[in-house]
């Protein structure tokens, strides 16, 4: 029987949104597809809704990544743009300049380091990350183990290496 | 036991080890001061990725109700649910045109063209994206407009959009009844009873329901140099502060005041670049980088259903009215006028 899906709609909507934030790097972009999912997901009535979701999402998710090249570009034009950026306040530059270096250190992740992590903070347990990603679940921690401390290093990486990210 | 490698730390962090491991690892880390080093260890990494990854989450928004994704893929972005809540906008547009009536020249031109402006929803329209241009009468739906007077500001609606698929919202009926009962006191039993933060928009879906308070607050001038042409608000209107969106989307949110306790707020950041650049008024000068324009069209494909464009921009509106209310006042946004 499929799962009720208002409640799973209530209970995932943010970690979905969360999930495909950090694939399209776009806050409104990421809430349309996930709103796209979940009317999908009434339409088909999944059995097993939330892990659906996930999968619908990942692709769509992959479906934007020929997208990406030009929003990189984009970001960088505006980082250019003098006057938009002379206004901006400095926490708000900070808080800009830290979700790129997110991005640019979960980037140096394997995918399916970033997929396991992406999913694990979307929410998933162990055994849900395993059926979506294929891996065992005897492998996920080591995958996480291993994706947490390359998105820390690379982040770190980034703070002493970035300074001129903020400039553009 | 040897010692515990670092995935099955992470696993038992996560409480994720089975209960028979869980006992074994945990008798270990008792006698083995190396594992429990390790471990110490291993959660400032987890808690530091948590953080780090934290650092880079969209700012949540509640999720529109679920009936309206049942209904939204054949929808008609312009589809206007009919209610009794049109009166507060009519209204007050009645009140705009009035308080309008002997603008500034400028303020005529860009009023009368946002008139104009019709969402482009033709399905061939969307499919052509990716196409370098868009035909010419797909992409100015009706500049033909633009010489409209400002005080035919509400009347001008009855003209039925040319893009629009649906049916255009029978204004026409609406001005006239409200031509008996235009009054104050009619907008504000509509404000009174509508539902406190009822959000967007066409079709009564929710967009933006998230106060912006925490934004930035900005001058004119930089809305303006963000935006790249004149921020849109309701004329005749104060406006209360001009704010910028985090990060890089170009959004700009005009809060006005409809009275002492009713702010509504009006989203706004740049749709097609060339989209303004037949209206030769404002945005000269400027000429957006293609790749803007690329991902601009995707997000409104995707958006399409949400919002309007005025000129080059794509405007969305909340506030505490109800959706019919809030879709007749976004009919009603139109540039500023020019700082002096």
């Amino acid at each position: 029987m499929p799962d009720d899906i208002a409640e799973v709609y209530r209970s995932t909507y943010p970690a979905l949104v969360r999930f495909l934030y950090r694939k399209v790097w776009d806050a409104e972009r990421a809430e349309d597809l996930a709103q796209e999912a979940f009317a999908r997901a009434l339409v088909h009535r999944p059995e097993n809704t939330r892990g659906w979701l996930f999968v619908v999402a990942a692709n769509m998710a992959r479906d934007e990544a020929r997208r990406a090249a030009r929003e990189k570009r984009h970001l960088t034009l505006l980082k250019s743009e003098p006057d938009a950026m002379r206004s901006a306040p400095e926490d708000e530059m900070d808080a800009e300049t830290q979700r790129t270096r997110v991005r640019a250190a979960l980037e140096e992740l394997t995918p399916r380091d970033r997929e396991a992590l992406l999913l694990w903070d979307a929410g998933m347990s162990y055994d849900e990350i395993a059926a979506q990603t294929g891996l065992a679940r005897g492998a996920i921690g080591t995958t996480l183990a291993r994706a947490r401390r390359r998105l820390v290093e690379a982040y770190d990486a980034g703070l002493e290496g970035g300074q001129h990210v903020a400039r553009g | 036991m040897s010692h515990v490698d670092e995935g099955t730390l992470h696993a038992y962090l996560d409480g994720e080890l089975p209960s028979a491991e869980r006992a074994v690892l945990e008798a270990h880390l008792a006698g083995c001061a190396t594992c429990r080093a390790n471990l110490t260890e291993e959660r400032a990494l987890r808690e530091r990725a948590t953080a780090v990854l934290g650092a880079a989450r969209p700012v949540e928004r509640p999720a529109p109700p679920l009936e309206q994704l049942r209904r939204e893929p054949k929808r008609s972005p312009w589809r206007v649910r009919r209610s009794f809540a049109w009166a507060a906008s009519i209204a007050l547009a009645l009140g705009i045109g009035y308080y309008m009536r002997s603008p500034s020249p400028d303020a005529r031109t860009s009023s009368a063209q946002t008139q104009g402006i019709a969402l482009d929803q033709n399905p061939a329209a969307i499919a052509e994206d990716k196409a370098p241009t868009r035909p010419q009468s797909q992409r100015r739906p009706s500049q033909r407009q633009a010489a409209r007077p400002v005080d035919e500001v509400v009347v001008a609606q009855k003209a039925p959009r040319p893009d629009s698929a649906a049916p255009a919202p029978r204004l026409a009926d609406s001005v006239k009844l409200n031509a008996r009962a235009v009054s104050g006191a009619l907008a504000r039993a509509e404000l009174d009873r509508a539902p406190a933060a009822a959000a967007i928009i066409v079709d009564g879906a929710p967009l933006r329901q998230l106060t912006p308070t925490t934004w930035p607050v900005i001058n004119r001038r930089v809305a303006r140099s963000i935006l790249g042409e004149e921020p849109v608000g309701l004329p005749g209107l104060a406006t209360r502060a001009f704010r910028r969106a985090p990060g890089t989307d170009g959004t700009v949110v005009v809060e006005q005041a409809l009275d002492s306790s009713t702010v509504i707020q009006i989203f706004q950041r740049p749709a097609y670049p060339y989209d303004s650049s037949g209206s030769g008024t404002i945005n000269e000068g400027r000429s957006r980088p293609r790749a803007y324009a690329n991902e601009n069209q995707a997000r409104e494909r995707s958006n399409l259903r949400f919002g309007r464009f005025v000129r080059g921009l794509r405007v969305e509106i909340t506030g505490p009215l109800s959706a019919d209310s809030l879709n007749r006042l976004l009919e009603q946004v139109a540039p500023l006028p020019p700082l002096p």
